[in-house]
């Protein structure tokens, strides 16, 4: 399996600053072959539903270890929505507790990833979502 | 930002994608016709790490407050061995990014070798008709041999940094003899005003004839938002210059001919990636002669 062809913004949401996790996925999902494209620290996500239209990418990867996810998650896929978007699908990454995960998911959130999953893992399910893609 | 225009940049952004995703046979089936004015392309280009994206950035900042709608495609190298790449220029463009006067697109160099994607000139050629006034193209950081972007850009910039005299030594012909402006970057580090004097040096040892371009040396400095200013106005007049001097059927003529080159690289790779290991027993000429029957099966 791989990822090649396939277009991936890694990004960063929200107040934190802890993107060691970010770049290992985006580093990981390179070498599974696909083209990755990271935002850098603290962007909103208007800003990133933006990118994720003018780079036209598959999927967009949002990287939260502030709790915030649940807002940014659902403003993120508004803002899609209002640029005619709504194909990309959404990742979640980073510290999301299991209570949270039904509810992204019924958001519209594609895979929930959490810190304690292997990356073998994380790359093999991304791979089974964006192939139906 | 107006709907139509927002409309307009979704298109141009999944047409884009449209060509990076296709075969050489159905690029050329779905090529479309250029309108009659074309977009002005900037090329920038310079070793990695010499501060090309940045570069872009204040640049595309100041022409965008003058009123102009600026689309940057930013190459950056896939890895040969998984064919991934991290595309981080954008990163470096965070200031103007969010500005929806530009547009930036980053793309994978892919198969190709000499500091653009294998597909710049199809990903440029779709880029017409958007409504945008100029396009910027990064190349991937690259070294003195290069010097591809000329054969697809109006201006070329070399960027340079201070430290980089003894490449200076070594690139006296190659790239150094393509750009039409130098910047030394950086240039508040020292050295600076050593390397853009040797640049001046080889730049005035060349004689020019009144109707030729004579390429000039700036000096920029992220600490200096000023710097860029000067680059800005170098641009135009170089634009300005270009209007009055060049012949714009020589110009299409030498684009088309790297378009079509590309394209010949780029089908003779995807017939070599389908043959099998087996394919390749025998002289190099039996093989050529096979490729090359498989060059001509439409």
């Amino acid at each position: 399996m791989s990822l090649e062809g396939k277009r991936i913004l890694i990004a960063k949401p929200g107040l934190d600053g802890h993107d060691v996790g970010a770049k290992v996925i985006a580093l990981a999902l390179r070498d599974a072959g696909a083209d990755v494209i990271y935002t850098g620290l603290r962007k909103s996500p208007d800003y990133i539903a933006r990118v994720a239209v003018d780079e036209d990418v598959d999927a967009v990867g949002l990287s939260m270890l502030s709790g915030s996810h649940n807002e940014i998650v659902s403003e993120t896929l508004l803002h899609l929505k209002e640029l005619d978007a709504s194909d990309i699908k959404i990742f979640v990454g980073g510290t999301i507790p299991r209570d949270d995960h039904a509810g992204l998911r019924e958001a519209g959130v594609s895979g929930i990833y959490t810190s304690d999953m292997a990356i073998a893992d994380v790359l093999k399910e991304i791979e089974l979502e964006l192939r139906n893609a | 930002m107006s709907g139509g225009k927002l409309n307009n940049r979704r298109k141009m952004s999944q047409a884009l994608s449209r060509v990076a995703n296709a075969s050489v046979v159905e690029t050329l089936k779905n090529q479309k016709e250029l309108p009659k004015e074309t977009l002005y392309r900037i090329g920038i280009t310079g070793a990695p790490g010499s501060g090309k994206s940045t570069i872009i950035s204040n640049l595309v900042s100041k022409r965008v407050d003058n009123g102009s709608r600026a689309a940057v495609l930013a190459i950056d190298p896939s890895s040969p061995l998984t064919k991934g790449s991290i595309l981080g220029d954008r990163i470096r463009m965070d200031s103007v990014s969010n500005d929806p006067n530009v547009f930036i697109r980053s793309i994978p160099s892919r198969r190709s070798h000499d500091g653009l994607a294998d597909n710049t000139a199809d990903l440029l050629w779709e880029m017409e008709g958007y409504e945008f006034d100029e396009v910027i193209l990064e190349t991937v950081g690259v070294g003195q041999a290069e010097y591809s972007v000329r054969a697809l850009v109006d201006t070329v910039i070399l960027v340079l940094l201070p430290e980089s005299g003894d490449a200076v030594q070594a690139m006296k012909s190659g790239i150094l003899e393509m750009a039409d402006i130098y910047v030394i970057n950086k240039s508040d580090l020292p050295g600076a005003e050593l390397i853009a004097a040797e640049i001046n040096e080889i730049v005035s040892r060349n004689t020019y004839s009144s109707n030729e371009w004579k390429p000039c040396v700036l000096s920029t400095s992220n600490h200096s938002v000023e710097s860029f200013n000067a680059l800005d106005e170098a641009i135009d007049e170089h634009r300005e210059w270009i209007k009055k001097s060049i012949d714009k059927e020589h110009e299409r003529r030498s684009r088309v001919r790297y378009q079509v080159q590309s394209l010949i690289n780029r089908r003779a790779e995807e017939l070599l990636e389908l043959m099998s290991l087996k394919e390749f027993d025998g002289r190099p000429k039996e093989v050529y002669e096979k490729l090359i029957k498989k060059l001509l099966i439409k």
